[in-house]
């Protein structure tokens, strides 16, 4: 077995992990951060959900159950995380925009709008507050964009249809790495002499660089160009991933990707170790703290059975919503099914309540009681819990 | 107005044979259907083509009537019947007194049986509970109903009879105390349409009595629930039923890709209004797991539930009253068809007809039980190397429908309705239940311009919350996992749900 020690481990690679890894790497621990493949993060739109309902963010936090994690977190911290992560995603050449204290509404891509809080820069424009004058552009056969739900929604707009030779977002964003087909797409684009102002499409321009294949499109036609977020896997999603583990690596913090952890050791109320399986010889990965942010049942933290819920890494103790007959309304649509409070619930320094380990914490959509599509607060949660956590953690290092 | 002969009220399976036979005995005739075809318990069932051993001890002409429809119907029917065969399994602490009686039973109602070892039978199917006892073939088929009633409904269609589908009966016409007519109104447009016809027959199950009401007369009904649910894998190649007498859970039939394990057997007042408790998928799901073990462990991808419209009777216990079948002539215009079941369907039409010709005074053999369905050599039964041909548009990505196959569809059903597409491409059938690809769907759908956006969405409203019932009693494991992604799509990326 392969011994390696480190500061803290960090299991679960999504927004909440690589956030409390990225803080903690940044003050100059030895970090590891685990996780068993790329996370729910990017299945999301990619924009910063902080908390939806009314303009301003901040003003529903005191509306929020007392057990709501962002109680836990408080107000300033939750500035003080959301203006860390804009610093972060400047340095990583994906820039967001927005004030954590204001929401703003994009466009779906059944031609809805939707609030958030912040967002990437490629989605800047997508702001219907203004006048609609939009030119939407599709692409030949894309299974999950259909224009015609923003075009008929929307005055003066009309939409133009490419041909990528693809039919998958995904597929379409790696075209729009080439430069080849980007100069090819601008030029279809300029000969269609449309006279909106604006120009939209599904988010699809490129995986590594969006910011300038979007102002090429946007310098060589004259227009505003803006993304629209698409259903999974999505391309804005994919980017914040990526762009947060890159930092990640440029700070130092070791990844260990694709691995699952098998067994822990703890020793005098103390987590010691996870071991990592693998195919070759297992890993024991030791830590003098520990943080679990390893998401709820979409990305594997929990598991539900017929009738109890199991929390994967450690089995540590699980809230649960009542009996499974009331996990879920009956009404689809309804806010707050039951099981989205289902969870770890932690105390104030962000420790799992009854157990007794005291260099355990834990973060993100695990969190008992954090209702993420109830209150539409995923990243918002995922960015401050990990950064909280992570403080605990410094805490108690220093 | 429209004028015909026979107006046959109900487009499940029973309506559809009626049709058909109607078609080939030459006498002009309208099938209305308040949905698509096979809408009530014909497509609620298991989809089972019975040998009729499992009503041979309590109902011997019943199992007769199956045993002798199940051999015709592996004739006429060949694209819609997988000849599996069926095992009845006898599990330790089932009684081997009532085995004796199954097999005497059988053979008196001319059911081919064999007694299988325990290790013959694992070798047939491996999946099976090693510590069965023993094992009975008897000749049970898988069979699917929604390919049935459409096939069914080619031929009428072929032979000039009017089918009209999400059409609903809101009134019968009477003159002088004689149904005369019916007006139905299009589901989808509310227009009002009205139907001239010497006879009517009534054929619409569970909701049958509801339409001899209208005529005037009535049809006593026990109405009694049967809720099945859909593994995500095909566990056995055979029929399984469980060796004892009827109870709830005592069935698993494979079906394409799946496998279907049923029933519960309650009585209910209102068919409309019937919903899967949890508790009896835990109660289907755990007898299952004692003839398949592995079905315990696999992944439940929906429930549902059916009405089966069983004929009155005294007890008050649904199992012990008869699947047998009644024709009642209401002597005022109008006949209705009542009780029986899917494997029985072709006779129930031929005796229904029988009845309804010799009041009209015309003189045609039923020619169903002879001539093979038309249109089955069209059917391709959508293999996989037909699926994979167009691997870049596949819409639909558990069961491989690409976009072409959709489209192709949407302009000749000129349809609204989802459920079309998904029962003639099997589009949204598989693990995620049209979590992601119905969306697609209706986005083809209004790009051919079948449906303004504002509609398509409206649709997909319903869909999904018709979804959530057949998923929502069964969510635990991956199958929760994935309802949780296919929750942040609809409630969280594209903001559906309802504000709080």
């Amino acid at each position: 077995m392969s011994v390696y020690e480190y500061d803290a481990v960090i299991i679960g690679g999504g927004a909440s992990g690589l956030t409390a890894s990225l803080y903690l790497s940044s003050r100059g621990y030895k970090t590891a951060l685990i996780s068993k493949g790329d996370p729910v993060c990017c299945l999301s739109t990619g924009g910063i959900d902080v908390l939806n309902g009314s303009d301003s963010p901040f003003d529903l936090l005191a509306h929020l159950p007392e057990d709501h994690p962002y109680s836990l977190v408080g107000r300033e911290a939750l500035i003080e995380a959301l203006s860390f992560f804009m610093e972060i995603m400047g340095h990583a050449g994906l820039p967001y925009v927005g004030e954590p204290g204001k929401n703003r509404q994009i466009i779906t891509p059944i031609g809805t709008t939707k609030s958030t809080g912040l967002v990437p820069c490629t989605m800047a424009d997508a702001d219907l507050a203004e006048d609609g004058h939009l030119h939407v552009v599709s692409f030949k056969g894309i299974k999950d964009f259909y224009p015609s739900y923003i075009t008929s929604r929307i005055k003066n707009s009309a939409f133009s249809v490419f041909d990528a030779k693809v039919a998958t977002t995904l597929g379409i964003a790696a075209r729009f790495e080439d430069d080849a087909f980007l100069d090819a797409f601008i030029s279809w684009l300029h000969d269609l002499e449309i006279p909106h102002d604006r120009v939209a499409l599904p988010a699809v321009l490129g995986i590594r660089d969006p910011v300038s294949v979007m102002e090429k499109i946007s310098s060589a036609t004259g227009r505003q160009v803006f993304e629209i977020p698409t259903l999974p896997p999505s391309i804005p999603g994919l980017r914040l991933f990526r762009a947060l583990k890159r930092l990640l690596q440029a700070k130092g913090g070791h990844l260990y990707w694709g691995r699952e952890v098998s067994s822990f050791e703890s020793q005098a109320g103390r987590i010691e170790a996870v071991t990592l399986s693998t195919t070759g010889r297992p890993s024991r990965v030791e830590g003098k703290v520990f943080i679990l942010s390893t998401g709820s049942f979409v990305s594997g933290g929990l598991f539900a059975s017929r009738d109890w819920i199991r929390e994967t890494v450690f089995g540590l103790p699980v809230f649960v919503p009542g009996e499974r007959k009331d996990w879920f309304n009956t009404d689809f649509f309804a806010a707050g099914h039951a099981i989205e409070k289902a969870g770890i619930e932690v105390d104030g320094t962000f420790r799992p309540k009854l157990t007794k380990m005291d260099n355990l914490f834990a973060c993100g959509s695990i969190l008992a009681h954090s209702e993420i599509l109830k209150y539409q607060c995923g990243h918002g949660l995922a960015i401050s819990t990990g950064m909280a956590a992570a403080k605990m953690c410094e805490g108690m290092l220093s | 107005m429209i004028r015909t002969d026979v107006v046959i009220i109900g487009g499940g399976a029973t309506g559809c044979g009626i049709a058909r036979d109607l078609a080939l005995r030459g006498v002009h005739h309208y099938l209305i259907e308040k949905g698509d075809f096979a809408n009530g318990a014909t497509g609620a069932c298991h989809g089972l083509l019975h040998s009729g051993a499992r009503y041979a001890v309590n109902d011997p002409e019943a199992a007769r009537e199956c045993i002798s429809e199940n051999a015709i119907l592996r004739k006429i029917a060949r694209k819609c019947v997988e000849v599996t065969g069926g095992l009845f399994v006898r599990l330790p602490g089932d009684s081997k007194k009532y085995r004796d009686t199954f097999l005497k039973s059988c053979e008196e109602v001319g059911i081919s049986t064999e007694v299988l070892s325990a290790s013959r039978a694992l070798d047939l199917v491996p999946d099976l509970n090693p510590a069965i006892e023993e094992a009975v073939t008897v000749p049970d088929c898988s069979i699917d109903p929604f390919r049935l009633c459409m096939l069914n409904a080619f031929t009428s269609r072929h032979k000039g009879g009017g089918i009209l589908i999400h059409h609903k009966v809101v009134d019968v016409i009477r003159e002088k105390g004689r149904c005369v007519g019916i007006r139905v109104e299009d589901c989808s447009s509310s227009h009002i349409k009205e139907i001239r016809a010497k006879i009517i027959i009534n054929a619409s199950g569970a909701w049958g009595d509801a339409v001899a009401r209208m005529g005037g007369s009535e049809v006593p009904m026990t109405l009694s629930k049967g809720s099945l649910i859909i593994s995500n894998h095909r566990l056995t190649n055979m029929v399984i039923n469980r060796l004892r007498p009827p109870s709830d859970g005592d069935i698993i039939v494979p079906n394409e890709a799946v496998c279907l394990a049923g029933t519960t057997s309650i009585t209910v007042d209102d068919p409309d209004a019937v919903e899967v408790d949890p508790r009896e998928v835990d109660i289907v799901a755990a007898q299952a797991e004692q003839m398949i073990p592995r079905f315990g462990a696999t992944r439940i991808i929906r429930a549902y539930t059916g009405v089966r419209p069983l004929l009155k009777a005294e007890s008050s216990d649904s199992r012990s009253i008869s699947r047998g079948y009644r024709i009642i002539d209401h002597k005022n215009g109008m006949y209705s068809i009542m009780g029986g079941k899917l494997s029985t369907y072709r006779l129930m039409a031929e005796k229904t007809v029988d009845a309804v010709l010799g009041e009209l005074g015309i003189k045609a053999h039923c020619r169903t039980a002879e001539i093979p369905l038309e249109g089955q050599e069209e059917l391709s039964g959508y293999p996989l190397s037909k699926r994979l041909k167009n691997i870049d548009n596949i819409v639909c990505e558990c069961e491989l429908v690409d976009r072409d196959h959709v489209e192709r569809v949407v302009n000749s059903l000129g349809t609204q309705y989802i459920g079309d597409i998904q029962h003639r491409t099997r589009l949204g059938m598989g693990p995620c239940q049209g979590g992601f690809c119905t969306y697609r769907a209706l986005g083809i759908m209004q790009e051919t311009g079948r449906m303004s956006p504002d509609d398509s969405i409206q649709t997909l409203r319903q869909f999904l919350q018709r979804r959530f019932r057949g998923i929502r009693p069964a969510l635990w494991g991956d199958q929760l996992r994935e309802e949780q992604l296919v929750e942040s799509i609809y409630l969280g990326i594209l903001n559906m749900g309802l504000k709080r």
